[in-house]
C-alpha cells in the first residue's frame, strides 16, 4: 500500500511529458513485480500470485520434470535442470518476463524499416519482429529459441504474433513448460512518455487447456542507460562450467574438484 | 523532493531480490553459517558469480581446499563503488570468511556472506532470502 501511495505521489509531481505512442524506442527495465509469466505463487519477493496455470496432463508432466532453482519446487541447480545452467538460450517469451530487470538486464527496443529489434542485456540475447510480412504456415517454420515474429499497429497497440517454438526453453525461470506448437502473442502499449506495458497471451492446446494471459508486465524508460557502454553480459560457456564444477556441483552435493 | 528520494529508495530494496540469477541460495544452509580462515588460490571475478578458492589448514597440518562463490555478478559488485575488481584478492591472500554452508554434508563449498582480505573488510553483497520461499532470492 504505502508503494502505491509513493508511486501515486511520484506520478502526480512528475511533469506530462509529450510522446508517440508509436515509440517504442529505447531501454525499458520492467518494474512490475511477477517473474513467473503469469501472476502464479513464484514465493518471489512480495509478489505471491494466486492464479493456477491451467494445465492439461501432458503441460502437468512436462512441468514436473522442468527442475528450477527458484520458488516453491525450488531444487539445486547442481540436480536441476535451468537451461540458464548451461547457458542454452532463454528464448521467448522468458527473456520478456524474468530476465528484464534493472540495474543491468535491461531490454531496448529498436524501430527500424521493416523490422522491430529487442535486445535483451542479460545474456546479450536479441529478436526481431518483421512489420512488413505475414506469418509463414506454422508447417514451414522450424522450431527456434525465439520463434518466428510479425507485428502490426491495432490502434496505440503493437501486436506481436508469433510460432514455432524450440520446447527446451522454458515461459519463466520456474518452469512452465510450452510446447513446439505454442503461438504467441504479445500486445505492448506505451501508456505515457516512461511507461510501456505489455501482456502476452499463449496458446498451446498441447500444455494448457485455454488460452494463457500474463498479468500486465510493466516496463519504465530508463534514458539514462542509452547512454552508458553496452556492458556485455553474455552467458559464457566455459566460465559456466568452471563455475558449475567447481562450485555449484560441489555445494549441490554432485562433485569435489577444485 | 524528500520522499521522491525515500520512495526510490524504497523501490530499490524491494527490487533487491529480483537481482537473481541461477538459483545458488537453495544449495546453501542460508540460516547458518560458518568462519573459515585460509590462503587464496584463485580468484575468479566472473559470471555467473565470483568466486574465491583457497586452501585451510587444519590444526593437524591437513590442507583441505574450498571454494566460495559471492552472490552478486562482477558488474554488481563493481557497482557498490567500493573498489571491487579482478585485482582485488590475489594468488596467496590471507582471508577470513564468514559464509553458510552447503546443505550438503562434507561440501567444500559455501556462500559468501563477510570477507576480509589480508585484515581488510569487503561487502561480498550477499542478499537475503525473499521471505517466505525456499530457494527464493538468488
Amino acid at each position: 500500500m504505502l508503494i502505491l501511495i509513493l508511486a501515486a505521489l511520484l506520478a502526480a509531481q512528475a511533469p506530462q511529458q509529450k510522446f508517440d505512442p508509436h515509440d517504442l524506442s529505447g531501454h525499458w527495465n520492467r518494474t512490475s513485480r511477477f517473474q513467473t509469466f503469469s501472476n502464479v505463487f513464484s514465493g518471489q519477493g512480495n509478489a505471491q500470485g494466486t492464479e493456477e496455470a491451467p494445465f492439461t496432463a501432458a503441460g502437468k508432466a512436462k512441468f514436473d520434470t522442468n527442475k528450477p532453482g527458484y520458488g516453491p519446487r525450488a531444487v539445486p541447480p547442481a540436480i536441476g535442470n535451468d537451461p540458464m545452467g548451461t547457458c542454452d538460450p532463454l528464448g521467448i517469451p522468458r527473456l520478456l518476463n524474468t530476465e528484464v530487470i534493472t540495474p543491468h538486464q535491461t531490454m531496448e527496443i529498436v524501430q527500424i524499416p521493416g523490422r522491430m529489434l529487442q535486445f535483451f542485456e542479460w545474456h546479450h540475447e536479441w529478436r526481431e519482429v518483421f512489420i512488413d510480412r505475414k506469418l509463414p504456415a506454422a508447417d514451414t517454420v522450424d522450431p527456434t529459441w525465439n520463434g518466428t515474429s510479425v507485428g502490426k499497429w491495432e490502434g496505440d497497440v503493437f501486436v506481436v504474433d508469433s510460432i514455432g517454438f524450440d520446447d527446451r526453453t522454458w515461459l519463466d525461470k520456474f518452469g512452465y513448460p510450452h510446447s513446439e506448437d505454442m503461438k504467441l502473442q504479445e500486445r505492448y502499449r506505451r501508456i505515457d512518455a516512461d511507461t510501456l506495458e505489455l501482456t502476452m497471451t499463449i496458446t498451446d492446446p498441447e500444455m494448457y487447456t485455454r488460452p494463457w494471459v500474463s498479468d500486465t508486465k510493466l516496463f519504465r524508460l530508463d534514458r539514462a542507460k542509452s547512454s552508458r557502454w553496452d556492458e556485455q553480459i553474455y552467458c559464457v560457456p566455459t566460465e559456466e562450467y568452471k563455475f558449475n564444477q567447481r562450485v555449484r556441483d560441489e555445494a549441490g552435493g554432485r562433485g569435489n574438484a577444485k | 523532493m524528500a520522499y521522491r528520494l525515500f520512495a526510490l529508495v524504497l523501490l530499490l530494496l524491494l527490487s533487491i531480490p529480483a537481482l537473481a540469477h541461477h538459483g545458488s541460495n537453495i544449495s546453501y544452509q542460508t540460516d547458518k553459517t560458518i568462519n573459515l580462515e585460509g590462503v587464496v588460490t584463485e580468484w575468479d571475478y566472473r559470471n555467473p558469480h565470483p568466486q574465491i578458492y583457497f586452501d585451510v589448514k587444519d590444526k593437524d597440518g591437513s590442507v583441505a581446499h574450498w571454494a566460495t562463490e559471492l552472490l552478486p555478478t562482477p558488474l554488481m559488485l563493481k557497482n557498490m563503488n567500493v573498489g571491487w575488481s579482478r585485482t582485488t584478492i590475489k594468488f596467496g591472500d590471507r582471508i577470513e570468511l564468514e559464509c553458510n554452508p552447503s546443505r550438503t554434508a562434507g561440501a567444500k563449498a559455501c556462500l559468501a556472506k563477510g570477507l576480509k582480505v589480508n585484515g581488510k573488510s569487503w561487502p561480498v553483497g550477499a542478499l537475503p532470502p525473499a521471505p517466505g520461499a525456499r530457494g527464493a532470492g538468488q
